[in-house]
């Protein structure tokens, strides 16, 4: 990385709230989403889903479908050569082979002139099963004897935890000899005497926390829009987090060179690390392929939620030992994550959060990924580290409690701090965990907890109590690379491939205008697609800022360096005098003498003019994450007779390194506090025996609304990366990292039961309440 | 099944158009009349991405067949404000960072353009249960709640 060169700091750049410029396309309802996208000729498509989790394939006619009117194509796996029985992802598995491992998995595919007819030639098609036993619950499925789910042979897919840059913190070599029955990775971090450890501790307390699987909730379902053109060019219009990602998973499932595709990153309706995988493109390119036609598909909801890309079942024992004195001795950890029917978690990241945020000198982690058949799982927002988090968060506040200790106190006294060993050895780089842990202790909510918690309980009101949690995300890392141009009229253009869902481009923008000396009126920022931009990661991760900010920042410092030197020679100065002040190159101390930026911009396209274009690039990688943290706070009121959980107040502290726009890192700290909310109270994919979901709408899928919330508060900490451009950190996953935590903190403060498994419903907190009354009478 | 005229009021124009008897409100606006602003989050009525206005009250588009909209007025985004000049929601909304994905965002602006039409000075708890049939998963609803009580003062000021 060059070093950062002087730049101009009085222009209207980094630091500001701006609001996105494309907001008004947005409130207007004039933005396209896949679904909006009309063209000439377009067909419908439909995928038929198998209603077993477990089955033979004895039969499939699609004859009387082929014959229904309108029905521009249908298809099998029989009719795709390139399909493999030993499909290595779940985007290979286009259409099923022989046997279908969960309910909903695509067995055969519809093209139509119109959706109502697709879905007609759907019931048309004719499919006999042989209905095998399914292993559903994941403890069972690594049990000797259970129906296995993967064909003999699948290996591991970590591609996931590459793109979260997590293998690479998270090399666990020392997997146990013994694997169980559809066991698909696993892992062990160990340093120290843990036996050991435990015989010396005062207090030894063990726990099991469990967590469903959950949606990310994306409003806008999956879609993609398909086409081919007559020189065998597919042009794929998609709601993607990742445009060069998509091609190339495209490319490897239809075995087509990826000069041959094109992604067109459409505006895309959420993802939070759903929409990173390839999932229904491929069927789609092949139906566009086979009718000639551009072929549009849209998931339904109820296909989202039974056939998405879920965050995995957690399931993690915890046993810790401690001194009396709130010493730590060691701790032990087994995880176990339900990775559906194909392999794809990232399992290192909840051993190295389970034994790397606090300070134990022992400790033996193993994690297995098991199959089932069930949907496979992919990313959601910081994936698996709230769950991770519920478990270790909520065991220190039990050891604390359990000891009389102050909560804060505690974890602060063994919370890590930056050089501190992690689980796997490294370091931890610069991070402001000590900081925001610090702050939110001195919110007036948490000083007040005591008054609050006297509150409660008399006057008809429920039993009151205030909680708190620390987590965070240890910071993605992806190659990319961007580009910087002068325009004749001394704008400037930015273009990268980055997916902006978030508001990500406005920062992206602010980060040049403040790196070239321009204000952010004189920059607009474009997102290109896979033919025209240089390559660019993925949406995810909180690596946006991060990662892209640093291309833009070098590649604006590269341009301005260029636009310097023409400044340079067209003044007949020495490029160490010269500024750019107010949209013009001068020489420093004498203002007179200057060129504007529009003249250099002109001269740089110029008919026979002798200036070089000005145009920046840069194409950093990395080696060094940014781990962000938050901390959130919640004041809650329980109802001890039916378990109503009030949330009364929730603040979010939340380390962003420097927030280049406070307003967008503002809502992800509130959007993302609303998901970690969700997944702490209401929110559980429920599969039944057969491994149906029972839950298949947003009716019962119940996210939180408006109604079921307060106002969230923001508190931005700013502990700067060395390696951030303005020492910015990744903001979009850490705040939804505490809230389960937090809130079984504050139940338990409230009420004095301890929830472990998720949502903390009303049903649950009632059940334990009136468990805890029996053992107290008994 | 043989298509047949709806004959309706779309954003304050008389409009025609022919649809098929199960087609929904949604589709009818989406396919038929090319109005995209309401999206299809779920299709049953859960998320509240497709509302529109019938008759100036809020409904989930997606529950409606087309042809029981025969006769009445309905209103959707395209018709709430322009780019030239934005209803004070929208300007609001994108001055408080609201729309971040932004698949949300029409239909939860008819929703609050329906409780400002019911309530013209509402309360916190009339603005959270009036966007409760919303579903955010972007930006949550702080924002929204400050954005739209703004509003409803630069409205009342306007009438």
């Amino acid at each position: 990385m060059s070093t950062p060169m002087k730049t101009t700091r009085d222009v209207k750049g980094v630091g500001l709230s701006i609001p996105r410029p494309d907001g008004p396309e947005k409130v207007t309802g004039r933005v396209e989403y896949v679904a909006d996208i009309q063209p000439k000729g377009l067909l419908h498509a439909k995928l038929l889903r198998s209603p077993h989790a477990h089955a033979r394939i004895k039969r499939i006619d699609v004859s009387r479908a082929r014959a229904l009117a309108g029905v521009r194509a249908v298809l099998t796996a029989a009719d795709i050569p390139q399909l493999k029985k030993k499909a290595p992802t779940r985007a290979h598995a286009v259409l099923a082979i022989d046997r279908v491992v969960f309910v909903g998995q695509p067995v055969a595919a519809v093209a139509a002139d119109e959706l109502a007819i697709a879905e007609e030639a759907l019931d048309l098609i004719d499919v006999e099963y042989d209905v095998l036993p399914a292993s559903v619950d994941p403890l069972r499925s690594m049990q000797p004897g259970a129906p296995g789910v993967a064909d003999s042979g699948t290996e591991a897919d970590t591609s996931e935890a590459m793109a979260h840059g997590a293998v690479a913190v998270a090399k666990t070599a020392e997997a146990a000899p013994a694997k169980g029955a559809n066991v698909s990775q696993q892992s062990k971090l160990a340093r120290g005497d843990v036996a050991a450890g435990f015989a010396a501790s005062d207090l030894v307390l063990e726990k099991t926390y469990r967590v469903p699987m959950v949606h990310q909730g994306y409003l806008e379902p999956h879609a993609v829009l398909a086409q081919w053109d007559a020189n065998g060019q597919l042009t794929l219009w998609a709601s993607t987090q990742g445009s060069f990602n998509t091609r190339s998973e495209v490319a490897d499932v239809l075995e087509i060179p990826e000069n041959q595709i094109r992604v067109i990153p459409v505006e895309c309706g959420g993802g939070f690390g759903g929409k990173i995988r390839a999932l229904c493109e491929p069927i789609t390119a092949v139906l566009a392929r086979v009718t000639g036609r551009p072929v549009r598909y849209v998931m339904t909801r109820r296909e989202e939620l039974e056939a998405g890309m879920p965050a995995p079942q957690v399931i993690i024992r915890l046993k810790a030992g401690v001194k009396r004195d709130g010493t730590l001795m060691a701790i032990e950890g087994d995880t176990v994550l339900d990775t559906g029917a194909f392999s794809g978690t990232v399992l290192a990241v909840s051993a190295v959060l389970l034994a790397s945020l606090y300070k134990w000198p022992a400790f033996e982690i193993r994690g297995v990924e098991v199959l089932t058949h069930k949907p496979s799982v992919a990313a959601y927002r910081a994936p698996v580290a709230p769950q991770t988090i519920f478990a270790i968060d909520s065991h220190m506040e039990q050891l604390a409690r359990a000891l009389g200790l102050d909560p804060v106190e505690f974890r602060r006294r063994h919370l890590i701090v930056p050089g501190d060993p992690m689980a796997n050895g490294q370091p931890w780089q610069s991070n402001g965990a000590v900081q925001v842990l610090d702050r939110i202790a001195a919110h007036p909510l948490w000083k007040g907890r005591k008054e609050w918690a006297a509150s409660g309980g008399k006057d008809g009101r429920g039993l009151r109590g205030t909680g708190l949690a620390l987590g965070g995300w240890l910071g993605g890392l992806q190659p990319t690379s961007a580009t910087v141009r002068l325009n004749p009229d001394g704008t400037l253009a930015v273009l990268t491939g980055q997916v902006d869902i978030a508001g990500t481009n406005i920062a992206l923008a602010q980060i040049a205008a403040s790196a070239y000396g321009v204000d952010i009126e004189k920059v607009k920022i474009t997102t290109g697609d896979t033919d025209v931009a240089p390559v660019t990661g993925l949406s995810a991760g909180s690596k946006t800022v991060y990662t892209v900010g640093t291309a833009v920042l070098q590649a604006a410092e590269d341009a301005r360096r260029q636009t310097l030197e023409i400044g340079a020679s067209e003044l007949e100065a020495s490029i160490h005098d010269l500024d750019i002040v107010d949209g013009r190159v001068t020489v420093r101390g004498m203002p007179d003498r200057g060129i504007t930026l529009a003249q250099i911009g002109k001269k740089g396209n110029l008919y026979m003019s002798k200036v070089q274009p000005v145009l920046g690039t840069a194409r950093p990688s990395f080696t060094q994450q940014a781990p962000a943290f938050a901390a959130q706070l919640a004041r809650v009121e329980v109802d001890p007779d039916t378990g109503e959980l009030t949330l009364h107040e929730f603040v979010v502290v939340q380390d962003a390194g420097k927030a280049i726009n406070p307003l967008g890192v503002e809502g992800q700290m509130q959007g993302g506090a609303v998901q970690s909310l969700g997944m702490a109270m209401t929110e559980a994919l429920m599969f039944g025996d057969d491994g149906r979901l029972t839950n298949p709408s947003l009716l019962d899928y119940r996210k939180l609304t408006a109604a079921d919330l307060p106002d969230i508060e923001t508190i931005i900490v700013e502990v700067p990366s060395p390696s951030g451009p303005y020492g910015a950190r990744g903001v979009g996953e850490p705040p939804i990292v505490p809230a389960p935590a937090a809130i079984a903190n504050a139940i338990e403060d409230a009420t004095g039961v301890r929830l472990t498994e998720l949502p903390l419903t009303p049903e649950r907190i009632a059940l334990a309440i009136a468990a805890a009354a029996g053992s107290a009478r008994r | 099944m043989a298509k047949q005229v709806l004959s309706f009021t779309v954003n304050d124009e008389p409009t025609e158009v022919l649809v098929r008897p199960y087609e929904t409100l949604l589709d009818v606006l989406r396919e038929g009349l090319g109005l995209t602003g309401p999206k299809e989050g779920c299709g049953t009525g859960d998320c509240g991405a497709c509302t529109v206005h019938l008759d100036g009250e809020p409904i989930a588009s997606c529950l409606m067949l087309g042809l029981q909209a025969r006769g009445r007025h309905v209103r959707t985004i395209e018709g709430l404000g322009r780019m030239a000049a934005l209803h004070p929601l929208q300007d609001a909304f994108v001055r408080h960072g609201v729309p971040q994905c932004g698949f949300c965002i029409p239909g939860v602006l008819m929703a609050a353009a329906a409780v400002l039409a019911e309530h013209p000075a509402p309360t916190p708890e009339e603005i959270r249960y009036g966007i409760a049939g919303n579903l955010c998963r972007c930006t949550g609803y702080t924002k929204m709640i400050t954005a739209i009580t703004e509003a409803a003062v630069a409205v009342a000021a306007r009438s």
